[in-house]
């Protein structure tokens, strides 16, 4: 791929303006897709974001289009930005597009709604695209915009696939970490969200610093049980998509999920701080996947159940956290054998 | 010893010039042709990265196969085949110690063209055709135990039901090269899908057959003929496996259709096949590629998935055995495969014919080598139907490229959709779907207890009452024609819309026969199992359809 080819970046979100930002501030043309006109001309006349990525002035070699094939057609490479539940609606638009030969690469943290299916298996279900990847890590976007020091993670089975991500975004400030297990990396993305609802919970419950500890860490073992059950590897739970956002997500009073669990702990309903945060957290979504997929695969998540009852159920928190501290206290780090019998036989 | 090693301590001619590499002409393939071109190759990816004289790569490849070979032959029977081995691995091992540069490339081209030979059939067309005269009549005279009093009796033809895409087989079978990817549940399947393939008016199909297949002389000089070509699955070392690999693509390149288990051996749970060996499965890309580059006529590679379904399995007692001394441990002892003894086969035959039942062949929908499905035209169709141009997934910088890594993921792909098809093309009979009933309620009446307690808990005196297996079955019933209706699953015409008492019926009848007890038995108003192993065999078959009644809860 030589610098002359153009980058596709599928949404001018946050995360999208940054990644397209990164990119060209290494040299290469980005086209960047929005399916807002106006958002369109003002990154290509005013070269700024306000609504997405305030304060940023973007790099000239970032060019905004609204027409989808404008945007893929000549790349080899196409990140795609959108949030999750926009996720398949966006994909369907450019399947028409897309080719067999082109590298698919998306940064969205979550699952999808009522299908609970991985951003990557709807890129498989809705596209020809076949060399698919996904970034993920400790990535506030506007630190990354900055220029400040950070690391991410690409996943992809397709070596070239990480080659072509390294390319377009390592620089002396952004170091991209390989791995090959894209299943790991989406499911630490998609559930760090519910770990950082119950960090904000501890944090306004006022229960210490012990238990907020204790909270993000069993958070972090049911993540991996959960990984393991979907046949992803549960070490990947231990790198930067894993343990880096964790530490990111939990540790930020800013962040969405974090203002969530506060508001509920004060006795505000979800609806009301829904409204009131004028957003929603993907950590409300990525509790009921993780409810329904644990029992799917006949495993126990107790502290994302009680999460996901607080959010949906009404259950009070300080109750779950009292309810999570009466059950038996086992294996501290579980072991993941591979079970010999595949078989649902095994419990009727 | 020496005596019986090739040429031994002689010096072994240079690998042949490269073949001309214009375009192959299709279907005539002899062994001997192939296996020359596979050690060529095999040979030229070794000696790849030749900075280095002799290449350091070169020496570790010699090193793990006689580690691997000689760890093979420590734990193999005694008879001429492994002292035959034996001798050419120890010449092997004293030759490479005082070897130079060119004669350790000599030696391992030496072990790579022993492999090609082994493994090259003799497959040669005009002997397919005398066969294909012969065969038939032939088989069924060994069908039926070798007696040609029962020959009128047996026709295996009459006991095989073919159903399925046998139209888009056909048609994709004129349009490019097929892999044909059944389902293994016994020794019986390829003789079954050759019967098929003959009867479907296809061309020869090749395919890889367990080494112990020829030790059976009768059975091994069929296949020889009919296109098979070996397989050692004990065979462990790279060297053999590339040099298998390289032998199926360089057939199916030549235009050649080929048979392959992707399961890798007969399921011994009896379970369909979910994990895939992506080896075999895997030569679609780089014959796809090949072709593309030699420009040859219809470059296209069609994978077709195919699941077979038995009412009774020949080898069923063997095979779950296995399966559970693997997995539960050396509570199950050894025993020995139905498959060596010619009298199981006529009791196995006689039990289909006198209770009419049928081993139903189902062709799924053609396949790409990425899974993608293939319409009437050999044209691959994404999920919503639009065309996909497959040579573009071979694409890197604007041309076609080999990489092995993509193409071990495209077959990853492959594999997910010939599991998926499997289970959709899987046809349920009586003996299958009552098997699953009946287990389900013995297991839900001891939850507790593990696999493999729960299974040396049933004795002969527990039983269930037929009215709960009839309520269970009925709901099973009831739920496998929605499945059907959903594209899901197939069934047997003696299944569909069946009273439950007479499927009850029907499959304790055929659970009697043939195996050494009758599987489950009716004793007044219970039924008793006096056979859990092969209860287990036959449910498995129908495990994940969510068919249990108490999954009538958990649904909503």
């Amino acid at each position: 791929m030589s610098a002359s080819v153009p980058i596709a970046v599928i949404g001018a979100g946050n995360w999208g303006t940054t990644l397209a930002q990164v990119i060209a501030a290494r040299g290469c043309e980005v086209r960047l897709w929005t399916r807002d006109p106006v958002q369109r001309d003002e990154i290509n006349q005013r070269r700024s974001n306000v609504r997405s990525a305030p304060g940023l002035v973007l790099d000239p070699r970032v060019l905004a289009v609204s027409d989808v094939s404008q945007a893929i057609s000549i790349a080899e490479l196409v990140l795609i930005a959108i949030p999750s539940r926009a996720f398949r609606a966006v994909c369907h638009v450019f399947a028409g597009v897309i080719r067999p030969e082109q590298l698919v690469v998306h940064g969205t943290k979550g699952f999808e709604i009522d299908s609970h299916r991985r951003m990557s298996e709807i890129i498989c279900e809705e596209t020809c695209a076949r060399q698919i990847g996904a970034l993920a890590g400790p990535n506030i976007a506007a630190e990354i915009a900055r220029g400040q020091p950070a690391a991410t993670v690409v996943a992809s089975a397709f070596p070239r696939v990480i080659e072509a991500v390294r390319r377009a975004l390592s620089s002396p400030s952004l170091m991209v970490f390989a791995s090959s297990d894209v299943t790991g990396v989406e499911i630490c993305g998609a559930l760090k969200n519910v770990v950082a609802i119950a960090a904000g919970i501890a944090d306004e419950l006022r229960v210490g610093d012990n238990a907020k500890a204790f909270l993000i860490t069993r958070g972090m073992m049911e993540m991996m049980r959960l990984a393991a059950a979907l046949g992803a590897e549960p070490m990947t739970l231990t790198g930067l998509a894993g343990i880096g956002d964790l530490m990111v997500t939990c540790a930020s009073p800013l962040s969405r999920n974090h203002r969530i669990g506060v508001a509920l702990a004060r006795g505000e309903k979800l609806q009301e701080a829904i409204a009131r945060l004028g957003m929603v957290a993907e950590g409300v979504y990525a509790s009921r996947a993780a409810r329904t997929l644990a029992r799917e695969h006949a495993i126990e998540l107790p502290l994302f159940a009680r999460i996901d009852r607080v959010l949906h159920e009404g259950l009070n928190p300080r109750d779950a956290l009292n309810e999570l501290m009466r059950l038996p206290a086992g294996r501290d780090v579980p072991r993941f054998a591979a079970s010999p019998v595949a078989h649902a036989h095994t419990r009727p | 010893m020496v005596a019986t090693a090739p040429a031994a301590g002689g010096r072994y001619r240079a690998p042949t010039a490269a073949t001309a590499s214009g375009s192959p002409a299709p279907y005539v393939v002899s062994g001997a042709d192939v296996g020359r071109e596979v050690t060529r190759r095999v040979m030229a990816r070794i000696l790849a990265p030749a900075d280095s004289e002799p290449p350091a790569h070169l020496e570790d490849v010699a090193f793990e196969t006689i580690y691997a070979e000689q760890l093979r032959l420590s734990h193999a029977e005694r008879d001429p085949r492994t002292a035959s081995d034996q001798a050419f691995i120890a010449w092997f091992r004293h030759e490479l110690a005082r070897a130079d540069g060119e004669r350790k490339k000599e030696l391992v081209y030496a072990v790579v063209d022993r492999y090609a030979q082994e493994i090259a059939g003799h497959f040669d067309r005009r002997v397919y055709r005398v066969a294909t005269r012969v065969v038939p009549p032939a088989l069924n005279a060994l069908l039926s135990g070798l007696s040609i009093r029962h020959v009128r009796e047996f026709d295996i033809d009459d006991r095989i039901v073919i159903e399925g895409e046998t139209r888009a087989l056909k048609a994709v079978a004129r349009l490019g090269t097929v892999i044909l990817a059944p389902t293994h549940v016994s020794n019986l399947d390829s003789l079954v899908l050759g019967s098929v393939i003959f009867r479907l008016g296809l061309p020869p199909f090749a395919y890889a057959a367990g080494l112990n297949l020829f030790s059976n002389p009768l059975i091994g000089f069929f296949m020889r003929n009919l296109g098979a070509y070996t397989v050692d699955r004990k065979k462990i070392d790279p060297l053999y496996r590339e040099t298998l690999k390289e032998y199926a693509t360089v057939l199916l390149e030549r235009g050649q259709h080929s048979l392959i288990f992707p399961g890798g051996t007969r399921s011994r749970s009896g379970a369909i096949e979910r994990k895939l060996k992506l080896g075999l499965l895997g030569t679609g890309p780089a014959a796809f590629r090949n072709r593309l580059e030699h420009r040859a006529s219809r470059p296209s590679i069609f994978i077709v998935p195919c699941a077979l379904s038995y009412p009774l399995v020949l080898e069923a007692s063997t095979l779950v055995h296995e399966y559970l001394r693997v997995e539960g441990g050396p509570l199950y002892g050894d025993i020995r495969d139905e498959f060596d003894k010619p009298r199981r086969w006529l009791d196995f035959l006689r039990g289909l014919r006198e209770l009419d039942q049928r081993v139903h062949v189902r062709f799924s929908r053609p396949l790409d080598w990425l899974g993608n499905e293939v319409d009437e035209n050999g044209i691959s169709r994404d999920r919503q139907g639009c065309p996909i141009d497959v040579r573009r997934y071979l694409i890197q910088d604007g041309s076609l490229a080999a990489d092995d890594a993509r193409d071990t993921e495209y077959t990853r792909s492959l594999a997910t959709s010939v599991v998926a098809a499997y289970r959709r093309d899987n046809v349920a009979l009586p003996t299958t779907v009552a098997s699953y009933v009946f287990f389900q309620c013995f297991r839900r009446r001891r939850a507790r207890l593990d696999l493999f307690r729960f299974l040396r808990s049933l004795a002969p005196e527990s039983g269930v009452p037929v009215d709960e297996a009839l309520g269970d079955l009925a709901f099973a019933v009831d739920r496998l024609e929605r499945l059907e209706q959903e594209g899901a699953i197939a069934l047997g015409k003696d299944v569909r819309n069946q009273n439950a008492a007479v499927l009850l019926e029907q499959a304790l009848a055929t659970l009697a026969t043939y195996h050494r007890v009758p599987v489950v038995e009716r004793r007044g108003s219970y039924l008793h199992v006096l056979d859990p192993s092969l209860l287990f065999y036959y449910a498995n078959r129908l495990e994940g359809y969510a068919l249990r009644t108490g999954q009538k809860g958990r649904e909503n």
